[in-house]
């Protein structure tokens, strides 16, 4: 970002560099939002809250990937950042196993590995890439709201076929190949792959303050977090969803997974698209 | 930019330490001090991150600016009615409880949780009614993005609840010198006499 503004500072007296800046930037805004789906303003009902939390969070629209970021992309951004790079990645940002299943630094394995879900890689190498690609992980609550979405409606909870797909899946032992993204149906809002491929980061995964354990939750935790005693589940039927839940509240932010992944998210352009408005600077 | 902060710091401190009286304690602030810029950050080194910090005296600087010294780190909030001033408690019993002989060796640093409310000033109000000395004592915030990354490379978990106040691990954090995590504790009120042993046992082989 800096990089740019500089760049556009130090070109901007000249009309044809103008002219190229404005063409690169309806490029970019094309390819930005290339692959992803509009998840229109809903509501999440959190799995806790405080007695006097409200039962409902309203979620604004966004875009969320249509999938799992793949090998194949993440290729490209290694390719581009070399300092996430398999060997060259520090130990902050991700622990030993991170790209793990490749064979090298550039190397996903096979041709069907392109096309299969980037799994190994920590919260901040799926964050720097979100950034990288202009995006952002989505936050949790706005992945649940996805992810509570049917096949063929809007409440995936009234959808028995989304409901009986989600428990096959989270009882199932993972397998050892993962099938490539897009393998499974879409939703509603035209996204793959929320439940039945891999587990995905999110953007604020440390924001659960319960422990996948329920015995956790008691004695040295409740000294731990701060007004976790207080909290309470109001809808106990969600069972993957305390699953995905506890899972969060167990990783930490260098941990690369088997079958733990991501996608992006983005905010949602304001309602006309920015077709034909022109930059303001002359 | 990191450098020109710095520099600017740097010059800063250099120009108005010889000053007089009238000048503010803020040119020997932890914050305000000059970081040690010779030696890379190492592998697990928490100044690593390039996030930039603002501190309630107005300057902005990357989180290396503390290195070279134990830092003491908590991620609070002004506004916490929990156990936020527990904390704050327990940092300072922490600095109570260090021998005379290190005490000047250590510095407390608190960041805020709270991105959208906390500004300089509210963090020098709670400098104040804490009765947090400037010169070991900073309180940052920074923007949304960066705290969440600097606590989960802490592993403090927090949210924000509907009431704007934010449920969050109650740990504490000592850095050695280099910005490697040396030790946390866990849970509030706890005996600081483990963490001042470790605390020494890292400023002895740096020694006299």
């Amino acid at each position: 970002m800096r990089a740019w503004s500089t760049w556009a500072g130090r070109s901007g007296r000249s009309t044809a560099a103008g002219v190229a800046l404005f063409l690169s930037l309806s490029l970019l805004a094309v390819a930005g939002t290339e692959g992803m789906r509009r998840i229109p303003a809903g509501v999440y009902r959190p799995l806790f809250r405080l007695p006097d939390e409200p039962r409902e969070e309203a979620v604004p629209a966004f875009l969320l990937d249509e999938a799992p970021v793949t090998n194949g992309e993440f290729l490209e951004f290694v390719r581009a950042n070399r300092r996430w790079r398999r060997s060259q990645v520090r130990r902050l940002f991700a622990d030993p196993g991170y790209l793990g299943h490749w064979q090298g630094d550039l190397e996903p394995g096979s041709a069907e590995a392109a096309g299969r879900p980037v799994v190994q890689v920590s919260w901040f190498a799926a964050k720097a890439y979100a950034a990288w690609k202009g995006r952002r992980l989505p936050t949790t609550v706005e992945w649940e709201r996805a992810a509570a979405v049917g096949l063929t409606r809007e409440e995936g909870a009234r959808d028995p076929d989304h409901l009986r797909t989600v428990l096959r899946w989270y009882s199932s032992p993972m397998p050892a190949l993962l099938p490539a993204v897009r393998s499974g149906p879409p939703n509603l809002h035209g996204v793959h792959d929320l439940h039945g491929l891999v587990w995905e980061w999110t953007q604020d995964f440390n924001a659960a303050l319960v422990t996948g354990d329920a015995r956790g939750d008691t004695g040295i935790e409740r000294q731990l977090f701060c007004g976790a005693g207080a909290q309470s589940a109001p809808d106990r039927s969600d069972f993957p969803a305390f699953m995905r839940s506890g899972l969060r509240s167990s990783l930490k932010a260098a941990y690369t997974l088997p079958h733990l992944g991501f996608r992006c998210a983005a905010d949602a352009p304001s309602a006309p698209p920015p077709s034909a408005s022109s930059p303001s600077k002359p | 930019m990191k450098r020109l902060i710095l520099s600017l710091a740097l010059l800063s401190s250099d120009v108005l330490l010889p000053a007089t009286a009238a000048e503010p304690p803020a040119s020997l602030a932890p914050c305000c001090r000059t970081a040690p810029t010779n030696a890379p950050p190492t592998e697990g080194s928490l100044y690593q991150l390039e996030s930039l910090w603002t501190s309630d005296l107005g300057v902005r600087v990357p989180l290396a600016t503390f290195g070279g010294r134990i830092q003491v780190l908590a991620l609070f909030f002004s506004r916490c009615e929990y156990a936020c001033p527990i904390l704050g408690q327990d940092l300072k019993r922490v600095q109570e409880a260090l021998p005379a002989s290190i005490r000047d060796q250590v510095d407390f640093v608190l960041v805020s949780l709270d991105s959208e409310r906390e500004t300089p000033e509210t963090l020098a109000a709670y400098r104040r009614e804490q009765r947090l000395g400037t010169d070991h004592w900073a309180l940052l915030t920074g923007s949304v993005d960066d705290v969440r990354e600097l606590a989960a490379l802490l592993g403090v978990n927090y949210r924000k609840d509907g009431r704007g106040q934010f449920a969050h691990s109650n740990l504490y954090t000592v850095l050695n010198g280099r910005g490697e995590i040396l030790r946390q504790q866990i849970g509030l009120q706890q005996d600081p006499a483990p963490v001042v042993a470790a605390i020494r046992r890292a400023l002895e082989p740096a020694g006299p």
